[in-house]
């Protein structure tokens, strides 16, 4: 059980997301913020993997959820309890779901996109193989950031000249990013990518039962903030 | 495959090179996102502690990518698909970010912010003006959208603070400098295939 | 008749150029035949087969008159098979061009299993990572995602240039075996090993026209065209380099004592760790040239980055610890020349990028000469990014060790070298290293001149 979220196609792992978000609209509250939240949690231990990952989530949520506390606090009336009200709402808001995108396989979204939202294939496409450079830009960085040092003008300990270094990596980034997507072009073309309007996909993309049901289930946890704030 | 003359018209089909280049764009935009996302909470926390809306000004860099893919590509939904994929891409970046799915959301604003400046002016016009029209306007509707999701209970003069700044950074860091970076690139030879790298060639 | 290619009248004015690179050309290959295209930097080789996979006037842009006609369905293979990967499974990259054609599911994997084992990846069957690939199993790689739309026709753009002598004969032989009775059309700098597998030999000019056309042994007893590593003839001498422009301020010998390192590659999935070098010990002195050899993979790039202060090393020690020192430090003594050096410039000219690093560390450098000994004497004012691609890697040699370091380090400096730049390269290096320098060139070429030869298994010495 504790795996199947992993099994579940990236549409249905996204909906989880997707439906903290609708859902967190309705709290305005701290008690349904925290009941939400709660009920996250719960969900949390009883379906993922593993703990940790959600964990380091929360705690880079928490963090953004804390400037809206203070901030909230500061413009709208020194109301305490509203304040946390907002920021527990910011962690039902994004937690479920970027816990949700580390779970999400690149490749099988493109087919979902592709085959279940009907996206214009070639776009999909594209989409999908531009993903794979990736690594590719990784590597390129590494290299960029060592040919700098070497030449003397790699990073310092000025922060002034660390944001020109960082526009300069950026830069000469874009430029590689660039040129390598006018050779990926050429090569796609010459595999028949010119007229693919219409294209198959090698990989189906199923609904099973488990993709509906974890659906259901994020539905279901999206739905718990607006039905306490109805009956309250 | 008789005689082709690189198209000058308008063409608002993609050609293979719009849709890699445009995705390439989005892919390199994500991991610029996901960085400056890393980066952005200390200097957010020092901005939030001083005057809580001014941290809109840092969020310019999240607007850029729609700008740039629009004056790059300069075709119908460019600029939206750009800024869209690259919020998509830096949420999929292994320890995501710290917004989850309501970068989705952004990106989607964010995207059409920037899109409906290149509407307007009907795909034809490049220049500074709509770059910053562009930034600015994609800064106008990411705030709308942060004032129902992150700060629904300040003041109404605190959110419209909040909208100035979003538009200002967007102007500035987005529009103005989204614009020197795709003229930078063009100088770099990497946009032949594009109309900015059209116009700023020098024969030799 | 399918497998037919015709040019005619085929005519190319990239955009930039007030001059056509290709003008008026007119060729046609046989079905089955087998044609090596065979000229200097800038001939329009790489025109000819863009024109004829119809990127000109599309991704390429230019003006483009004449016509280039392939009869029937073509397959190209470019010099840098990264570019032509879009999947992150071996399998699903193969079945691309069979999910462009439409082909229904069904059909496709047993088709894309077939070309995966005819170019030899059968082993690491369909889900293995392409990113987990070697430089020569991403060409194969790339080889199977044209074999299996089954094309008439097969251009090949420098597709071996990038890889190590063994690698190389290997992926060509992957690629003959393939090519069976299509079509075939070949560029390549290092013309020699194709020769035997060809039909005809047309040689190009550098402004795109047709020198000559014909049989091997007709090529062979005519004159040796410029700018091409002919069979036969011994490698060209070392390009005499002023000692001034390569001698050091003071010596710097480098001690690496047990050094292991391990590398990090960030994925979308996260990051994965691999042991480079496990026990690496050398010492390297002034005024000597050391070859770090050993087959792909063994660990020589990370050597020579754990030398030059590049990389921490994970254990073990390097003398003096450069990898401590602040990026001005580091550059006073370190000039490294990457793998893929045409990438990064600094400037917006040729000059200025010649003289940075040496203004950075408060050396004077004379520019010009630097640009003559790299032959980019009348290319000091131009972009450093719109250089050819020969061009942009002989600036990057020059960009990096114009200031005079007293540690020189390259990494396969003359991989894909066309011989003028080979002569400079090697040029460069003896004059360094008789001036003083301590050298050290991780390489795969038996011809590179060198005073120790280091080599490396899997990370440890040998």
């Amino acid at each position: 059980m504790r795996s199947a979220v992993l099994r579940a196609n990236p549409l249905a792992q996204l909906s989880i997301g997707m439906f903290s978000l609708l859902g967190s609209f309705w709290i305005d509250d701290l008690d349904v913020a925290l009941l939400a939240l709660g009920v996250y949690a719960v969900a949390a231990v009883l379906f993922l993997p593993g703990w940790k990952y959600p964990l380091v989530c929360l705690g880079f949520t928490s963090i953004a959820a804390v400037t809206i506390v203070y901030s909230t606090w500061r413009l709208g009336g020194h109301d305490v309890e509203e304040a946390f009200a907002n920021g527990v709402r910011i962690v039902v808001l994004a937690w479920p779901g970027s816990v949700m995108a580390g779970y999400v396989d690149p490749t099988r979204l493109a087919d979902y996109l592709a085959q279940s939202l009907r996206l214009p294939a070639r776009l999909v496409a594209a989409f999908a193989a531009a993903m794979q450079r990736f690594t590719g830009f990784g590597l390129a960085w590494e290299q960029l950031d060592q040919v700098r040092r070497v030449r003397g003008v790699g990073r310092t300990r000025n922060p002034i000249s660390n944001g020109r270094y960082a526009a300069s990596m950026t830069f000469a980034l874009l430029v590689q990013a660039m040129r390598g997507a006018s050779h990926a072009s050429i090569a796609m073309d010459a595999r028949g990518f010119a007229t693919a309007h219409r294209r198959t996909w090698a990989e189906p993309a199923d609904w099973t039962r488990l993709d509906v049901m974890t659906v259901v289930l994020a539905a279901a946890l999206g739905a718990v903030a607006p039905l306490l704030t109805v009956l309250a | 495959m008789s005689s082709a003359v690189t198209s000058r018209g308008f063409d608002i089909r993609y050609r293979t090179i719009d849709l890699v280049s445009l995705t390439t764009l989005a892919v390199a935009f994500g991991v610029v996102f996901w960085a400056w996302g890393k980066l952005y909470e200390p200097l957010s926390n020092l901005a939030v502690f001083s005057y809580p809306p001014s941290s809109a000004l840092l969020g310019g860099v999240w607007l850029s990518a729609g700008v740039v893919g629009g004056l790059i590509i300069r075709k119908p939904g460019a600029a939206f698909a750009t800024e869209f994929l690259a919020a998509a891409v830096s949420t999929v970046i292994v320890g995501g970010t710290q917004w989850g799915w309501s970068v989705f959301a952004s990106g989607f604003w964010q995207g059409l912010g920037a899109e409906l400046i290149f509407l307007l002016f009907f795909y034809r016009r490049f220049g500074i003006v709509t770059a910053t029209l562009a930034g600015a306007l994609a800064g106008v509707f990411e705030s709308r959208y942060e004032w129902s999701a992150y700060i629904p209970d300040y003041s109404f003069g605190s959110k419209l603070a909040h909208m100035g700044f979003f538009a200002l950074s967007g102007a500035v860091i987005a529009g103005i400098g989204g614009y020197y970076l795709v003229r930078a690139l063009a100088a770099a030879g990497v946009l032949d295939a594009f109309g900015p790298g059209r116009e700023q060639v020098s024969e030799v | 008749m399918r497998g037919a290619i015709r040019l005619s009248d085929f005519t190319w004015r990239p955009l930039g150029r007030k001059a056509p690179v290709v003008a008026g050309l007119d060729l046609a290959v046989e079905p089955g035949e087998r044609v090596l295209l065979v000229g200097p930097s800038g001939a329009g080789k790489s025109t000819i087969l863009h024109g004829l996979a119809g990127a000109l006037g599309t991704t390429l842009a230019g003006e483009l008159t004449g016509t280039a006609e392939v009869d029937g369905r073509l397959g190209l293979l470019l010099q840098n098979p990264a570019d032509a990967i879009v999947a992150e499974h071996l399998g699903r990259d193969v079945a691309f061009g069979l999910e462009n054609a439409s082909v229904p599911r069904s059909e496709m994997w047993p088709r894309v299993d077939a070309a995966l084992d005819r170019v030899g990846l059968g082993v690491y069957g369909r889900h293995h990572f392409t990113a987990a690939l070697s430089g020569g199993e991403q060409q194969r790689l790339a080889l199977a995602g044209v074999l299996v739309l089954e094309p008439d026709v097969l251009l090949l753009d420098e597709p071996t240039s990038m890889l190590d002598d063994a690698t190389a004969t290997s992926v060509r032989q992957a690629i003959l075996d393939a090519a069976g009775d299509r079509t075939m059309v070949v560029v390549e700098h290092r013309i020699g090993p194709w020769l035997e597998h060809v039909d005809r030999v047309v040689v190009l000019s550098s402004d795109g026209e047709v020198v000559s056309d014909g049989s091997v042994a007709s090529f062979l007893a005519g004159p040796a065209p410029a700018g091409v590593w002919m069979p036969g003839l011994p490698t060209p001498e070392p390009l005499a380099v002023p000692a001034d422009l390569v001698r050091p301020a003071d010596a710097l010998g480098v001690t690496a004592e047990d050094v292991v390192a391990d590398l990090t590659t960030r994925t979308l999935r996260g990051v994965q760790r691999t042991r480079a070098l496990d026990g690496f010990t050398a010492v390297l002195a002034p005024g000597t040239t050391t070859a770090l050899t050993g087959p792909s993979g063994a660990g020589k790039s990370t050597a020579l980055a754990v030398i030059g202060g590049l990389r921490k090393p994970t254990n073990g020690r390097v003398t003096p610890d450069l990898a401590s020192r602040r990026t001005l430090e580091l550059a006073t003594s370190v000039g490294w020349v990457p793998q893929n050096p045409e990438h990064g410039f600094l400037t917006l000219k040729v000059a200025d990028e010649v003289a940075r690093t040496a203004g950075r560390v408060g050396r004077s450098v004379d520019a010009a000469a630097v640009l003559d000994v790299f032959g980019l004497g009348g290319l000091a004012d131009a972009h450093p990014y719109r250089l050819s691609g020969g061009e942009q890697r002989r600036l990057a040699l020059a960009a990096a060790l114009a200031h005079r370091p007293s540690v020189v380090l390259l990494d396969e400096p003359t991989v894909g070298q066309d011989p003028g730049t080979w002569a400079a390269v090697t040029g460069w290096v003896a004059a360094a290293r008789d001036a003083g320098a301590t050298v050290a060139v991780s390489t795969h070429d038996p011809d590179l001149p060198r005073d120790v030869e280091h080599r490396l298994e899997a990370g440890v010495s040998s």
